[in-house]
């Protein structure tokens, strides 16, 4: 062990090859031979194929092959978590084909692909294609899809029910303690769709190799081990051995590149059908239309108090639009990623989710930065902050009066929730106390009510998190309906020279990956970080892996590393003690030295590499080498929580909302790398800011998607955004080895709420007592807002 | 999308549809419209090329007149496929005279669209149906003035 690196803010060593260009992403892979694929996708959101004729496309001038849902049509994508309705039958599963030869089921399915020498080749070929379309009616609101008569997305689905799903206390005792609340404030609103606009498209190439029948699919995505079992095992039954997937530079995911999609096996087919490479990389306007979308929930909720303030209950009846497909985890979204955080920060002794999920002729929603977190988070810090000011009292004093109280998980249990899960170390109280000394609370109060005679006036908005990371126990996710352990693997090779290759089943997309880890290796051997490669993404280099997602690399993925660390220091005390006549037990490794303890007697730990591989000197009885690989599979989800504060200022003669100030103090358990951290939390705050004021995929009435274009989609921008003022608190995490508990939604899970609750506080403090504004909150709505009813 | 408007043209109600039901004429006023074939009674098929601001493409399908109304009203019903997306389109037209030499056109119907089209540029796609109006209403009356001078 050293202390050279962990905690300190070392620069990222990936970033010199991404920020010079040199980058290498999927798309930028050209193979010998390699053909063009072009998917022509559904114009309509709903609508029968009547005909399908491509004889005009495949005379075309470079036509390889054309593929249909006839030739194709019995392969689909599996669902990766099943939910069994209330009363226990099992959710609705309709197949998700590679191409459709029914029906389509929101605009963008695909219809038919095009594989020519070029991707121009392939488009124009594509628009070749005459289908004859009977257009039907569809239906896009998840709240309403339920409603009889309405069309069906799948026509053995009725009212396009999915499942239906209930989590927390029994109904009537949520019911009663409602009924016996001093003051409920209730509250409908609409958690929107969000687009996951990833900066690199989704890009895949099959590639076939006849002489030693093997498969390599190149993919952009977060777990390149997940999709080769789920592609072999479930969609082509191809054996795993001849498959290898890569997953080289990918450029940002937020989830939405978690999931195995059609287009990866259909290139996997297709090159094996003509015995060449088949790239396919997804335009923009593709993206909007075909990458898993987030959130989408209408929600009604009422939270009860008692005449002291104290929270008494919380009912909720949830509609979660799933798509026209199940998306590999859409189903645990709404359900066990969501459900179960509706404990929060505070202590309400009954709480009960009536969730029922949807399909509806859209794309797949999916998990997206905090999946399922953020829409828990932001019913909860909506429902406080609202009671706040519909009781008149201070939105801060009434959390701290219904927190939980401290606790570290060591000496004091984890606090047992109402709905499934156990927080494993908490200390909320301080992290608001921090923010309200960073707002300068009582200042700030004085400030607004001077604004509130002006045409700019002021709010503040509050949001209070817990999210559950670290994902995640196997034998719990497994009990609730996951289809995949969750556990994480970790190899570190140490060469005869000394020097380190780390194989990681987590996947780097942006995370950081090459630089935290190889300063957690470097640390506890005692060696510089440069002698350290972090090799990952690649499923015949690395053993296995789940891949990265839900804030889980470091705690999960970072445990598995020091698990064979471990073992590594174990098997060099052996040989060192063999080497300095001790017992192994007299070693101690310190500072990438093997000593004799009380003595000056040491060897260093390149001695010992080397010696692991040319043991002429050796105790008998141990393998030579040293090369350990470990599986890590969590006790318990991690914690992280925190408290994010937002300032707004509104103009009110337009409505234009600004983001004045935000304050984020977080708790993430310890921190090897705070640079990264706060570079997490950066751009996981433009993202809940995005949602609240700019983001939102819209549809009309037919089903089409009216915003699909940067032209039409708001992204925030760096000017969109005031400095973050950050701060942190660090209660370690007591069940792994790093004490962590992940960064990477934080920043997404608590922002959203705090400037929704700090429009609705500027409102009110001007005298327009509205509950909600819908979000994106556009300049139209806030003006809409402030005009009489 | 919603279309609506009226426009008052120089010249009788008679005048007015006996041109509205010219293929020649149609295709001539209508921006964009390259070629206009009548199929069959009342059902043609158009051809047009439409750029306007991010809307650039190829449309070809039919147009139909439906419960035709000599002199007074008929239902237009389009079909246009593009590269870009489909567009239907349903509108009902009104003649009415507001002199003998003076004719208000109105027009209220509803227009669907659908791919690229729909997704891209939707907010100044309203502008786009508004500009191609003007253009129609604006080569009608050029019409008009050029079958005067003859």
């Amino acid at each position: 062990m050293s202390n050279k690196f962990i905690g300190k803010s070392v620069k990222r060593v990936e970033d010199k090859r991404f920020i010079t260009g040199k980058g290498r992403y999927t798309d930028d892979i050209v193979l010998p031979g390699m053909t063009y694929a072009y998917i022509l996708r559904s114009p309509y959101a709903h609508a029968r194929i009547r005909s399908i004729d491509y004889s005009a496309a495949e005379a075309m001038q470079g036509v390889v092959t054309i593929m249909t849902g006839e030739e194709v049509g019995h392969y689909g994508v599996p669902c990766g978590w099943q939910v069994n309705f209330k009363n226990g039958d099992i959710m609705k599963e309709p197949p998700h084909p590679l191409l459709v030869k029914d029906k389509v089921r929101h605009v963008g399915d695909a219809v038919a692909m095009v594989v020519a020498e070029t991707r121009e080749l392939a488009q124009d070929a594509a628009e070749a294609i005459i289908i004859d379309y009977e257009v039907l009616s569809a239906i896009t609101d998840a709240s309403k899809a339920v409603l009889p008569g309405a069309p069906l997305v799948h026509d053995d689905v009725p009212n396009n029910i999915c499942f239906d799903w209930e989590i927390g206390n029994p109904k009537a005792e949520v019911d009663e303690a409602m009924a016996s609340a001093h003051h409920v404030t209730s509250l409908d609103f609409v958690n929107q769709r969000l687009s996951p606009n990833a900066m690199e498209p989704r890009s895949y190439i099959g590639q076939y190799d006849n002489v030693y029948d093997k498969y390599t699919l190149y993919t952009s995505t977060q777990n390149p081990h997940l999709i080769r079992l789920l592609m072999c095992a479930f969609v082509l039954g191809l054996p795993e051995h001849k498959v290898r997937v890569v997953g080289p530079d990918v450029g940002g995911g937020f989830g939405s590149k978690i999931y195995h999609y059609t287009e990866e096996a259909l290139v996997t087919l297709a090159s094996k059908k003509i015995g060449r490479p088949v790239k396919w990389t997804e335009t923009r306007s593709e993206a909007f239309q075909t990458d898993a979308h987030g959130r989408d929930h209408v929600t009604h909720a009422e939270m009860g108090f008692d005449a002291q303030g104290n929270i008494v209950g919380l009912r909720i009846k949830t509609f979660a639009n799933l798509g026209a497909y199940l998306s590999t985890f859409g189903t645990a979204v709404p359900t066990y990623l969501h459900g179960t955080l509706l404990q929060g920060l505070y202590t309400t002794p009954k709480i009960h989710l009536d969730m029922t999920c949807v399909f509806t002729h859209t794309t797949a929603v999916d998990a997206y930065r905090g999946a399922g977190r953020p829409e828990a988070t932001f019913l909860l810090e909506r429902l406080v902050d609202l009671a706040a000011l519909e009781m008149g009292v201070d939105p801060a004093e009434l959390r701290l009066k219904n927190f939980i109280p401290a606790f570290d998980g060591v000496t004091q249990p984890g606090y047992q929730t109402n709905v499934a899960l156990q927080y494993d170390s908490g200390n909320y109280h301080s992290v608001l106390e921090r923010g309200l000394e960073m707002l300068g609370y009582e200042n700030f109060r004085k400030e607004q009510a001077e604004a509130a005679k002006t045409n700019k006036i002021l709010g503040v908005g509050f949001s209070t998190y817990i999210e559950a990371c670290g994902i995640a126990p196997s034998a719990v996710v497994g009990s609730l309906g996951a289809r995949a352990g969750l556990y994480e693997v970790g190899q570190v090779r140490v060469q005869p020279t000394g020097k380190i290759s780390v194989f990681t089943g987590a996947h780097s997309h942006g995370q950081g990956h090459e630089t935290t880890f190889a300063q957690v290796v470097a640390d506890r051997l005692g060696i510089p970080m440069e002698d350290v490669d972090i090799i990952h993404g690649d499923s015949d280099t690395v053993a296995f892996g789940m891949g990265t997602y839900g804030s889980r690399s470091l705690a999960v993925g970072g445990s598995a590393i020091v698990k064979s660390l471990d073992k590594i220091i174990e098997k060099g005390a052996k040989i060192a003690a063999h080497k300095l006549e001790c017992s192994a037990d007299d070693i101690e490794f310190k500072d990438g030295k093997f000593t004799v303890k009380g003595t000056d007697k040491s060897l260093s730990f390149g001695d010992i590499a080397l010696t692991a591989y040319v043991p002429h000197v050796y105790p008998a009885n141990l393998e030579p080498g040293l090369d350990f690989s470990s599986f890590y599979d969590p006790t318990n989800f991690t914690y992280p929580f925190g408290c994010h504060i937002a300032v707004v200022e509104i103009d009110k003669e337009t409505g234009f909302t600004r983001v004045k100030r935000f304050i984020a103090v977080d708790d993430v358990g310890n921190v090897i790398n705070p640079m990264i951290v706060d570079g997490q939390i950066h751009g996981g705050l433009a993202q809940g800011i995005g949602q609240a004021l700019f983001e939102g995929v819209e549809f009309d009435e037919n089903g089409q998607i009216t915003n699909g274009s940067y032209m039409d989609y708001t992204m925030p921008r760096a000017d969109d955004l005031p400095m973050f003022e950050l701060d942190r608190q660090v209660t370690p995490c007591p069940h792994n080895p790093l004490g962590v508990k992940g960064a990477g939604e934080a920043g997404c899970i608590g922002s959203t709420p705090a400037v929704v609750n700090a429009v609705i506080d500027a409102l009110w403090s001007a005298g327009h007592k509205v509950k909600d504004v819908r979000m994106p909150m556009t300049p139209e709505r806030v003006w809409k807002a402030m005009q009489p009813a | 999308m919603e279309l609506n408007g009226s426009y008052i043209l120089p010249a009788s109600t008679q005048k007015i549809w006996e041109m509205l039901m010219n293929p020649d004429t149609l295709a001539k006023v209508t921006p964009g419209i390259s070629r206009l074939e009548l199929e069959s009674e009342n059902v043609y098929k158009a051809i047009a090329e439409v750029k306007i601001g991010p809307v650039s493409g190829k449309f070809e399908g039919k147009a139909e007149v439906l419960h035709p109304v000599a002199a007074e009203s008929f239902t237009l019903n389009v079909h246009q496929n593009s590269k870009i997306g489909n567009v239907s389109a349903h509108i009902k037209m009104h003649l009415k005279a507001v002199s003998e030499h003076e004719t208000e056109l109105s027009f209220a119907g509803k227009a669907h669209m659908s791919g690229l089209l729909a997704r891209t540029g939707n907010r100044v796609m309203s502008g786009v149906a508004n500009t191609l109006t003007k253009q129609f209403f604006q080569n009608f009356e050029d019409e008009l003035a050029a079958k005067a001078e003859v």
